[in-house]
């Protein structure tokens, strides 16, 4: 599975993204391959990390087939995790 | 294409502009030590524009290329362009402590953008298709642009044309067929000397008399007749001190200005934004203005953040942290700091498109932003300078810290015993609590204090200048109105 990852700009975060991404990565990279997303790549999931519970990171210009997963806060982190393993 | 910020840097190199400093011309500028943190605060804007964490508000889609662009090039083309303007520069001043320079030349695009397009439908111009040239130019080289509004002024009482001296106003000297020849200068030019162009826009409102100083255009920082003089900041030469570290409080980045002197400079016709249509002067000025207000609700607020944050250090560092009074301290200026940045992004969701497409903010609340930016940093690093305790100004060099000089009965160095007697909580080194302490002096008094306070008071206009505008936008007859109808009153 090809999962897109886009981060929001990060103006003001409450928790570590990068830290929290590498989290959601953990056991789960030989399953799903993980990509910062671009434009005309089809995604069959598109990962959204923000800073914080307004998420405004810009998505709409990528493809994704199986939707958009968000997640702001570290607690988002083992849910997300549970999201990305039932899709496979 | 984007420039890293090493690309960048070495662009600089290219460059032949003409730097003065101590009364001496400065050749190899970029590497100079009291100039080199300002760049390197630039190149921050480049290299975080390639990171993925950074880039959704470091970059922007150009409307007119359709290329990813730096966000400081880009004009922008909604309210949630313009909020994450004022992100991007909270994240810029979080990163760097700093000011990061290059705000006014995207402030100064937006307002050209728009105020050349209702120039051009009233006279018949080519303004607004010179500068969209020029703005292509310069989203597909991903220049850094100082956008230059300050004339010195001379006597605040006289309009320019009235001046004792013609020149304390940048005005025409010679108008010729393929271009105009200018000449005056810009005073307290943020960023000038780390800039590839430089973007010129009149300082005020103008009347008739005033029209040969009713221009805007744009040229190279190198261009023949161009030369700066390097603004002096308190502490500066700390920069000079060999080794110098822990002393200079942010060791990293910095800011800088320049007086920018234009020595009889040619400017071709088709970087010409506006040539003596003086009564579009005021609409340039007030836009560009209304733009950098609205910065300031970003920029100052990701300084904000980094001044609270080594607060609240120095009082961990200080054994002090649970007291309640240092508590309340840090809950007040992070109050201070989150309100300004609800102005800034209130008069950016609170935006509207021009009538060149482009969208400006809502210039009252832009008002209401700065105005506050006056003060509340001011209150801001009363409390740090509180919370950190008189040492951050009475605390020996780092070479004192670091010197093996006996002078104790037992073989003491000065530096055994400033570390035995600067010594706080043993959660920190002394050194550490010694550099924190530093970065308070600095961004309170020292070189900093230039953009956090000085700037913060007097850059995007002096306070009378915004509680003018907040008159004009104001509205009080209709408010008037409004408790007329509450009272019965006809």
């Amino acid at each position: 599975m090809k999962c897109g990852v886009k981060f929001c700009g990060g103006c003001n975060p409450r928790y570590d993204r990068g830290s929290g991404y590498e989290a959601i990565k953990e056991n789960l990279q030989e399953e799903i391959d993980f990509e910062y997303a671009e434009e005309g790549v089809a995604y069959d999931v598109l990962l959204v990390i923000g800073g914080c519970t307004n998420c405004c990171a810009s998505y709409d210009q990528y493809v994704t087939k199986r939707g958009v997963i968000k997640v702001w806060d570290l607690e988002d982190i083992d849910k997300t995790k549970k999201i990305l393993s039932d899709f496979e | 294409m984007l420039m890293t910020g090493a690309q960048y840097i070495e662009s600089l190199r290219k460059l032949n502009t003409r730097v003065y400093l101590f009364g001496e011309e400065v050749k190899n500028w970029v590497d100079h030590p009291m100039i080199r943190p300002s760049i390197d605060c630039v190149a921050v804007t480049y290299d975080l524009a390639q990171d993925p964490q950074y880039a959704d508000l470091m970059t922007a889609k150009s409307h007119l290329s359709g290329e990813t662009v730096n966000r400081f090039c880009n004009i922008h083309q909604s309210t949630d362009d313009l909020r994450k303007k004022v992100k991007m520069q909270r994240l810029l001043g979080q990163k760097t402590a700093s000011c990061f320079q290059r705000c006014v030349g995207m402030d100064s695009f937006n307002a050209v953008y728009s105020t050349t397009f209702e120039v051009d439908k009233k006279y018949g111009t080519s303004y607004h298709q010179n500068f969209l040239e020029y703005i292509k130019f310069v989203q597909e080289n991903d220049l850094t642009v100082d956008g230059a509004m300050t004339d010195p002024k001379g006597d605040r009482g006289l309009a320019p044309s009235k001046q004792a001296d013609p020149d304390l106003f940048m005005r025409i000297v010679e108008r010729r067929a393929d271009g105009i020849v200018v000449r005056g200068s810009k005073a307290h030019q943020t960023g000038s000397i780390n800039s590839h162009e430089h973007l010129i826009m009149p300082t005020m409102a103008m009347g008739e008399e005033d029209k040969d100083y009713a221009i805007s255009f744009a040229c190279p920082s190198d261009a023949d007749g161009i030369y700066m003089i390097y603004g002096r900041q308190s502490c500066d030469t700390r920069k000079l001190e060999p080794g110098a570290d822990v002393d200079l409080g942010n060791h990293k980045y910095g800011g800088q200005e320049a007086l920018v002197v234009f020595d009889d400079v040619f400017i071709p016709n088709d970087r010409i934004f506006l040539c003596g249509e003086y009564d579009f002067a005021t609409m340039l000025v007030e836009r560009f203005a209304g733009y950098h207000r609205q910065s300031y609700g970003g920029c100052k607020v990701g300084v904000g953040d980094v001044v609270i944050g080594a607060s609240a250090l120095a009082a961990d560092y200080n054994g002090a942290s649970k007291a309640n009074h240092i508590k309340d301290k840090l809950i007040e200026m992070t109050h201070l700091n989150e309100t300004l940045y609800c102005c800034g992004i209130a008069c950016s969701a609170e935006g509207y498109p021009t009538a060149a497409g482009n969208y400006q903010i809502d210039l009252l609340l832009a008002n209401v932003c700065k105005q506050n930016v006056t003060r509340f940093p001011y209150e801001i690093v009363r409390l740090a300078e509180d919370i950190a305790g008189g040492l951050m100004v009475t605390m020996p060099s780092e070479r004192d810290f670091r010197s093996d000089l006996a002078v104790g009965k037992n073989g003491e160095t000065i530096g055994d015993i400033c570390n035995k007697y600067f010594a706080g909580s043993p959660t920190c080194t002394t050194e550490e609590r010694m550099r924190v302490l530093r970065f308070l002096e600095n961004i309170c008094l020292g070189s900093a204090a230039v953009g956090y306070r000085t700037e913060s008071l007097h850059g995007a206009g002096s306070p009378q200048a915004q509680r003018i505008m907040i008159a004009r936008q104001g509205n009080i007859e209709g408010k008037k109105a409004l408790a007329k109808a509450i009272l019965d009153i006809k």
